[in-house]
């Protein structure tokens, strides 16, 4: 069995818990809601990638599922940016179209085809999986800061209203996952992750141990970020839950 | 109003709105009507004479002031379609008729002579020797006797309170014995002469009828029309203060948001008059419902949709 670290556990039950009541959330809400929280759903089912490996779960000795739990972390942020900008449009002109289950089964169409396109290619190695794993922090940063953006515009349109309050909410959510996710690309970005070191040593190289100080505070933001990501989330759907009944 | 006596009643206080004049003037043409019309509208009357179905005399008085001839016939054809008058048919002898016409437009020999000032049983004779045809009226403020005469002979009596002729003289002797009495001496031509005049060859009635049809049928489309402005303005200024209202209450709810759905949801639905349709009413009410899910509570949501169903069902009846 594989270890699994405290902040690892912590933040898949705050994960665990920030899915269910998003999910729940999603069920009995118009279209709007059901995009953004789908996608903190499936910000969930990527991590739980991390509970299944340290459970050594049969299944992963197969990389393309851990291939396509990182694309289900890139498909996440995606589905709430869309959520997001469907919820702007909304708050510019009132309109509200399509159904809910529009948007499951999109959800459902692209994991099929995401996971269609990893099993027809060659079994992803090390640098394939962190090059997946890149594209899905680097699509994070940057939606993160699309979402915020969004949020703040969303938050000056109806800042009389009952909910602009969890649109706060939602920006201290986007600054955590901000920092949860620009940490590790940051790490990535300079070769300093974990998974390049065992790239490394499998290569039979050796990473240098400059700049400890930066990587070992960026480890920290990451594992701070990731928990009070997961935390905000599920307090946020809880507040939303409470505004909205 | 002219005190006159019955004789023998055809129509009494039949609407004058369902007459048609120049029909009504061609069945008393040919039928040889000898009588009087009697028109009675809320602030006018007019008698109409007629001799043999000859239409001799017509007199409209309208609050004090007296027509005669063509004004007279327009002014009731007018007065018809204003509605609200009555109409009494009485058919007369010939020569009663020819009294009543002396006595509304015959010449007056003597006018308001007190009684005890002249000698009465002189001028009786003097109307006998001069063939009178006419009418002697005795009056005081409150009183009046008529006395008819045809050439010289007195043909009947007539006086406050009675509906028809009388034979006996006592109630006229009675006025004529009160202080302050006074008589009014009235003379025509006799019936025959009276015949030679016939205002329905002088004047064209069916055009006259159908160019004041026309011009009332003009004036009545106008205040139709003045009062369908009127009402739809009012109509109008209704529902914006309803739509008004509505905006308040979804502002109070939603913030103020909640005044541009409701704007946005009406106007995707044809505008305020849209508060007048059960079934877009409907439409519109679900409109906001989902758009106010997405800023604010189901409770709020719900209690906001409540008083606006209410505001809309007590305020927009059509």
């Amino acid at each position: 069995m594989a270890e699994i670290s405290t902040v690892d556990l912590v933040q898949i039950l705050f994960w665990f818990l920030a899915g269910c009541i998003s999910f729940y959330f999603s069920i009995g809400n118009a279209r709007v809601w059901t995009s953004i929280s789908m996608g903190f759903f499936l910000i969930f089912l990527s991590q739980l990638y991390v509970i299944e490996k340290a459970l050594d779960m049969p299944w992963t000795a197969y990389t393309q599922l851990e291939a396509i739990h990182y694309i289900i972390g890139t498909l996440s942020i995606m589905v709430m940016t869309h959520g997001f900008q469907e919820y702007y449009i909304f708050s510019r002109t009132l309109e509200i179209g399509g159904s809910k289950q529009a948007v499951y089964f999109t959800i459902l169409g692209l994991l099929a085809g995401s996971s269609a396109f990893v099993f027809l290619n060659p079994e992803p190695q090390y640098t394939v999986l962190r090059n997946i794993r890149m594209i899905e922090n680097t699509t994070w940063v940057f939606l993160c800061l699309v979402n915020l953006d969004m949020v703040r515009k969303i938050y000056v349109q109806i800042r009389d209203s009952l909910i602009a309050k969890g649109f706060i909410a939602f920006g201290i959510v986007f600054i955590a996952l901000f920092l949860w996710k620009g940490s590790e690309l940051y790490l990535q970005v300079y070769n300093w992750d974990n998974d390049w070191k065992i790239i490394m040593q499998n290569l039979g190289g050796v990473v240098t141990d400059q700049y400890m100080g930066r990587r070992d505070f960026s480890i920290l933001v990451h594992d701070i970020a990731g928990m009070l990501a997961g935390f905000s989330v599920g307090g946020t759907f809880i507040y939303l839950v409470r505004l909205l009944r | 109003m002219f005190l006159l006596p019955k004789g023998n009643p055809l129509y009494e206080n039949i609407a004058a709105a369902k007459v048609k004049l120049p029909e009504m003037f061609e069945k008393l043409k040919g039928g040889s009507f000898t009588g009087y019309l009697n028109f009675t509208f809320p602030a006018a009357t007019a008698i109409l004479f007629f001799e043999a179905g000859k239409l001799i005399s017509a007199m409209l008085d309208r609050e004090g002031k007296r027509l005669t001839g063509f004004e007279a016939i327009a002014g009731v054809c007018t007065l018809i379609f204003a509605g609200g008058g009555t109409l009494s048919v009485y058919k007369l002898s010939k020569d009663l008729t020819m009294c009543l016409h002396a006595m509304i437009h015959g010449d007056v020999l003597y006018q308001g002579q007190e009684l005890k000032l002249i000698d009465i049983k002189g001028l009786l004779e003097k109307l006998k020797a001069q063939r009178l045809n006419g009418c002697l009226r005795i009056y005081t403020d409150d009183r009046t006797a008529l006395i008819f005469y045809k050439e010289g002979a007195p043909l009947g009596f007539f006086h406050d309170g009675s509906t028809d002729i009388e034979t006996s003289a006592s109630e006229s002797q009675k006025i004529a014995g009160l202080s302050g009495s006074k008589i009014d001496v009235l003379s025509t031509k006799s019936a025959d002469e009276l015949m030679h005049y016939d205002l329905l060859e002088m004047v064209n009635v069916t055009k006259l009828w159908e160019s004041t049809t026309s011009r009332v049928a003009t004036e009545r489309d106008r205040i139709r029309k003045e009062a369908e402005l009127v009402d739809r303005q009012q109509e109008d200024d209704k529902l914006r203060e309803l739509e008004d209202d509505l905006k308040e209450v979804a502002m109070a709810y939603i913030g103020k948001m909640g005044a541009t759905l409701v704007e946005k949801e009406l106007n995707d639905r044809g505008g305020r008059k849209a508060l007048l349709d059960g079934g877009l009413v409907t439409a519109f009410l679900a409109g906001v419902e989902k758009g106010a899910k997405l800023l604010t509570g189901m409770s709020k949501t719900k209690e906001m949709l409540e008083t606006m169903r209410n505001e809309i069902s007590e305020r927009a009846k059509p």
